[in-house]
């Protein structure tokens, strides 16, 4: 009786280009430059190729997604913090920004990159205490933070109260409003990419697979748990901070549970520990979100059918399952 | 009575067991002995069926694909693709390596868990029987398993497999990291488990010497292919398989 298997090998290239870089010709070179390429400019043209206002806004939203969707990703397959703290990165960046730019008249370009620096750094102190919890337990924290300060804002009528508040300066310009997001995550994407490769990220992996080797070997854990934290909640004060300035608007809205679910959403189909696989994932799950708008209340089912067909038949990811297709090749061979 | 044949595993291009046929007759002790990455678990899951579920984990996750093939016949009936459950229902019962009890409950609670397969008559029975022969367990009844020392949950480990009514019981690696004094109480043990209630017993052995004399056959594996088969006194005199297995 003749067996067969199916074989999947590595592709000659991908081999090549793996460890000793011997690539010869700029066919080699395309091999790995063409997809990062791809969404770079991909990225770039989009606010270009779409005319109306509204879907430029859209793409606007999408980064501001992604940037969460990448915070995620790193902070729960790199450092092993599951966190749900979207909507409180967010929230916490927007007010910052709301402020800075209302009370001290500081403009967009300034208070930004402000509210990024010092929203990471409240969020990182108010995560701290709970650095030691892992899995369950530090996303039922980061959960309840963004409603204990929606309720301390509503309750207290400070920051605006339930009106938010209004007459934040918006960019310039608008193509400057659309470049920065985009530019921003694409500077993250790669950024994060490579700080995971880096002796750091080497540390903040091993923290996540066997946080007792890691204390072993003479590291504190809580230090660079927190420096996660504090990068992770950087980049989402980033997103908020961006929002705010898009919509000219803060108010408890930026507390909203979609700013942790969808971002979780994303990284499942785009692809869990690959970091571009989340933006990818953003940017099909936020157009597709706003088309179903038409639909009314039902868009929650196309939406959730959606979810779970990917969950179910491509569980590893649209970003694991194409670098597999790329990278691999398979036949049959006899056993 | 367990009968595999031809069966060779792939983790996607590597080939961890290649072409072994191993066989289980009633009321035996058979033991598969070599060195670490010679493909004993990989041999032991297959056999008990976790390979499928492996399988369909990496297959959800994208990960390695492992290819099965091969036949394994067990009481005149073709179990090759059956599920693991399925395979314990029929009384093929896998006990672990590196123990895997469930270290949040107690010893009791761990026994009962693995009877669930047992009616409640069987599982008195069972649990009497190996507080019996491993006398020490019984002592330590409301002990949380994580508290328990190397030898202890081992103990708890095979009581956990014998309570599943196993009718050949696969014991991967249960000397691992024990002191001698414990091994030869275990291996004492084990014998007397194939004496008293007939189940048959394949186990698994980097270093043969402790568990020799209890072994009725054995196979020696290396680099996932089975070099050589034989009774006890078969593979002593051969020189160079005491030299590397036997430590004599």
């Amino acid at each position: 009786m003749e067996q067969r298997r199916k074989e999947r090998i590595d592709r000659g290239v991908k081999v090549r280009s793996d460890s000793i870089y011997a690539l010869m010709s700029w066919r080699e070179l395309s091999y790995l430059t063409v997809p990062r390429l791809l969404l770079i400019i991909g990225m770039l043209i989009l606010p270009l190729v779409v005319t109306s206002m509204y879907w430029q806004r859209v793409i606007s939203i999408v980064c501001i997604y992604a940037l969460l969707a990448l915070s995620f990703d790193f902070l729960a397959h790199y450092t092993g913090l599951v966190s749900l703290g979207g909507a409180f990165f967010i929230g916490v960046g927007g007010y910052l920004t709301a402020i800075f730019n209302t009370t001290f008249g500081l403009p967009p370009l300034v208070s930004i990159p402000l509210a990024t620096v010092f929203g990471a750094i409240i969020c990182t102190v108010l995560l701290l205490p709970c650095l030691p919890l892992r899995g369950v337990y530090f996303a039922i924290v980061t959960l309840m933070y963004p409603l204990v300060f929606a309720r301390i804002i509503e309750a207290m009528d400070i920051l605006g109260g339930t009106d938010g508040i209004m007459g934040i300066d918006s960019f310039s310009n608008r193509w400057i409003e659309q470049y920065l997001v985009i530019i921003v995550v694409l500077l993250l994407l790669f950024g994060l990419r490579r700080l995971v490769n880096l002796d750091l990220g080497l540390i903040f992996r091993a923290v996540k697979d066997n946080d007792q080797a890691v204390r072993a070997s003479g590291m504190s854990i809580t230090n660079y748990k927190a420096l996660a934290v504090l990068i992770a909640s950087g980049m989402g004060c980033l997103g908020g901070a961006c929002i705010v300035h898009i919509y000219m608007w803060t108010g408890l809205s930026l507390f909203a549970l979609d700013f942790s679910i969808l971002p979780i959403a994303a990284t499942v189909i785009g692809g869990a520990g690959t970091l571009v696989g989340p933006v990818l994932g953003c940017l099909i799950l936020v157009p597709i979100s706003e088309l179903l708008r038409e639909f009314g209340t039902l868009r929650i089912v196309f939406y959730s059918i959606i979810l779970v067909g990917f969950i179910v038949f491509r569980s590893e990811g649209i970003m694991v399952y194409g670098q597999r297709k790329y990278h691999q090749f398979e036949r049959w061979i006899k056993v | 009575m367990l009968e595999a044949t031809n069966l060779m595993v792939f983790y996607e291009n590597m080939l961890a067991l290649n072409n072994v046929s191993i066989s289980c007759r009633k009321n035996q002790i058979v033991g598969i002995f070599g060195a670490n990455s010679a493909g004993k678990s990989t041999l032991m899951y297959t056999l008990s069926g976790i390979m499928e579920d492996i399988r369909k984990k990496e297959q959800m996750a994208g990960g390695e694909r492992i290819t099965v093939l091969g036949k394994i016949n067990y009481l005149d009936q073709d179990i090759t693709g059956i599920k693991p459950s399925q395979r314990a229902r029929i009384g093929i019962v896998l006990c672990p390596e590196r123990r895997r009890i469930f270290t949040e409950s107690n010893v009791l609670e761990n026994l009962r868990i693995g009877a669930y397969l047992a009616t409640r008559a069987q599982a008195k029975e069972t649990l009497e029987y190996i507080f019996r022969v491993f006398p020490a367990l019984e002592k330590l009844k409301t002990r949380l398993g994580g508290f328990l020392s190397g030898g202890e949950q081992q103990m708890l480990a095979i009581g956990r497999a014998l309570m599943a009514q196993p009718k050949i019981l696969l014991l991967d690696e249960p000397l691992m990291g024990l002191s001698p004094l414990i091994q030869t109480i275990l291996v004492r043990a084990i014998k007397e488990i194939r004496d008293e209630t007939g189940i048959s017993i394949i186990v698994t052995e980097q270093y043969a010497r402790p568990v020799l004399p209890i072994v009725d056959y054995a196979f020696i594996l290396e680099n996932g292919a089975a070099v050589m088969e034989g009774t006890r006194d078969e593979l002593l005199d051969n020189p160079d398989v005491r030299a590397a297995y036997f430590g004599v």
